[in-house]
């Protein structure tokens, strides 16, 4: 994070409590919305492509402590930091453009690492034994929902809102949650067996 | 559904990287003050995870994908995960997919005695590789499973083990003090442990050994880690289901190996022959959810 990297300035105790003062008046309420806006930035950054979207959003929130130190009034801190989120996005932008190079000595866009065997077959083990802790309901919808491409996918998708009898927005949702928390279980597995994912 | 496509559209196009600033904006904007379309967001960004992974995604937007996309390590996570849910959900699939459609309209032609034997043959064929490939998709699930259950019996039986040993250290010691004053005194409780998928599958048979003194038989059930219920009920009656009593309302108390429900029976409800325990959590005082059977034998010394 080059752009950040220059940045002098680091976050200190008393610029961090301005912060969560602005953030609510009891530090757990201050805590949590401090929590949902990191989280967000961390999307933006995601979405924007940025390589580590963590540390992209520590400086956003430091940029903005800093700010709030310095007696800078912020009413919603919240859209703030997207706003500093983005000017940092265009710092990352004018980094790049100025570290560009010629087409023929460009590299090739990023491509995954490739999983080992070994990684690959604890990935599909650990999948398996968190598959077998759904209730079946849901084992059965993550495992219809994902199948098939386009068309198929299509009609598969429409065949579960009749059967589950939720509209296809409560459906998609219901998935996504059933998704992250399988994933979550792939990785605490993955991680207690001491097995590299990447 | 036709707006839908449009936004979702858009969401893709977003996640790729292929809208302007402005528009880049408004999308961000929307999802960070409206959580569904948030959770719509996310859900195309799975979908086109899934379609990187299945190469369903044409030259141009791949190339986008992995330039704009693979950028960070949780995302690359993601991805493996993708290939390996794509992977289990297609092994899933094959097991489910019926016979192809060509060949039913080709059948159609034939007269029926014809169409009866085909029938029979492509019956006869399908059946094999079908259940192959089912059982190719569920085994690795049901070893995992296995795997699992025999490390928490594995741990339970230690527990047991070393409950064992001390409860025999103490019976020991106990016995040794009393010595003197009680030379003679025979045991007034019978107990019994009860463990959970052996007695719950009956494939082992415990038995509780009464001796003619025993007053009381102490039957415990070992619960296992998803028996998360406040309160049990417990039904004991003969194998042939003659009800011998029922206890509701018994918490569960902790054990050197786990938790446990307990309860006294007076032996003289129990006369010798084969009984049958029903085990039930108390999930709200409406619903009772059947834990499992465990199966025993009562012998009279």
């Amino acid at each position: 994070m080059e752009g950040a990297a220059r940045q002098k300035w680091t976050l200190t105790q008393e610029a961090f409590d301005g912060l969560l003062a602005t953030l609510a008046p009891d530090r757990n309420s201050a805590a949590e919305r401090y929590l949902d806006i990191r989280r967000n930035l961390v999307r933006l950054f995601q979405w924007r492509g940025c390589p580590m979207p963590d540390d992209y959003a520590d400086e956003t929130i430091n940029r903005c402590a800093k700010k709030i130190g310095e007696g800078e009034e912020i009413r919603d801190v919240a859209s703030y930091s997207i706003g500093v989120a983005r000017l940092l996005v265009r710092e990352m932008g004018r980094e790049r453009a100025r570290e560009a190079l010629p087409l023929d000595a460009a590299p090739e866009p990023r491509v995954l690492p490739p999983e080992t065997k070994e990684g690959q077959e604890a990935r599909l083990e650990c999948l398996s034994r968190c598959l077998s802790q759904l209730p079946p309901g849901n084992r059965h919808l993550i495992l219809s929902y994902y199948q098939g491409d386009k068309g198929d996918k299509i009609k598969n998708r429409k065949g579960l809102t009749r059967l589950f009898g939720i509209p296809s927005n409560t459906l998609r949702m219901r998935t996504l949650r059933v998704r992250e928390g399988l994933q979550l279980c792939v990785e605490n597995c993955l991680r207690l067996r001491g097995g590299n994912c990447l | 559904m036709g707006s839908e496509r449009v936004h979702e559209a858009l969401l893709v196009q977003y996640l790729l990287g292929n809208l302007s600033e402005p528009e880049e904006v408004q999308v961000e904007d929307r999802a960070f003050a409206d959580s569904d379309y948030l959770g719509a967001l996310e859900s195309v960004e799975a979908d086109l995870i899934d379609s990187y992974v299945r190469g369903g995604l044409s030259q141009s937007e791949r190339r986008a994908f992995e330039r704009r996309f693979l950028t960070s390590p949780s995302r690359w996570s993601k991805v493996e995960f993708a290939r390996a849910l794509a992977r289990v959900a297609s092994e899933s699939r094959e097991s489910e997919q019926p016979a192809g459609s060509t060949i039913v309209h080709f059948i159609r032609g034939w007269n029926p005695a014809l169409r009866f034997a085909a029938g029979l043959a492509a019956l006869i064929c399908l059946a094999g590789p079908s259940w192959l490939a089912f059982q190719n998709a569920t085994l690795r699930s049901r070893i995992a499973v296995l795997q699992e259950q025999r490390r928490q019996l594995e741990i339970r039986e230690q527990g047991i083990r070393r409950q064992l040993g001390e409860e025999q250290t103490r019976a020991g010691a106990l016995a040794q003090r009393q010595e003197p004053q009680s030379t003679g005194a025979a045991a007034l409780v019978a107990s019994l442990i009860l463990l959970p998928g052996i007695s719950r599958a009956q494939m082992q048979v415990e038995q509780l050994v009464l001796p003619p003194s025993a007053q009381i038989a102490r039957i415990e059930v070992q619960l296992e880690a998803r028996d998360d219920y406040r309160q049990f009920r417990v039904e004991l009656r003969t194998r042939r289901g003659e009800e011998v009593l029922t206890r509701s309302n018994l918490p569960r108390h902790r054990t050197i190996s786990g938790y446990a429900v307990s309860f006294d029976v007076p032996t003289s409800a129990l006369p010798a022959g084969e009984y049958e325990l029903a085990l039930k959590g108390v999930a709200n005082p409406q619903a009772l959810a059947d834990i499992g059977y465990y199966y025993f034998g009562v012998r009279k010394q």
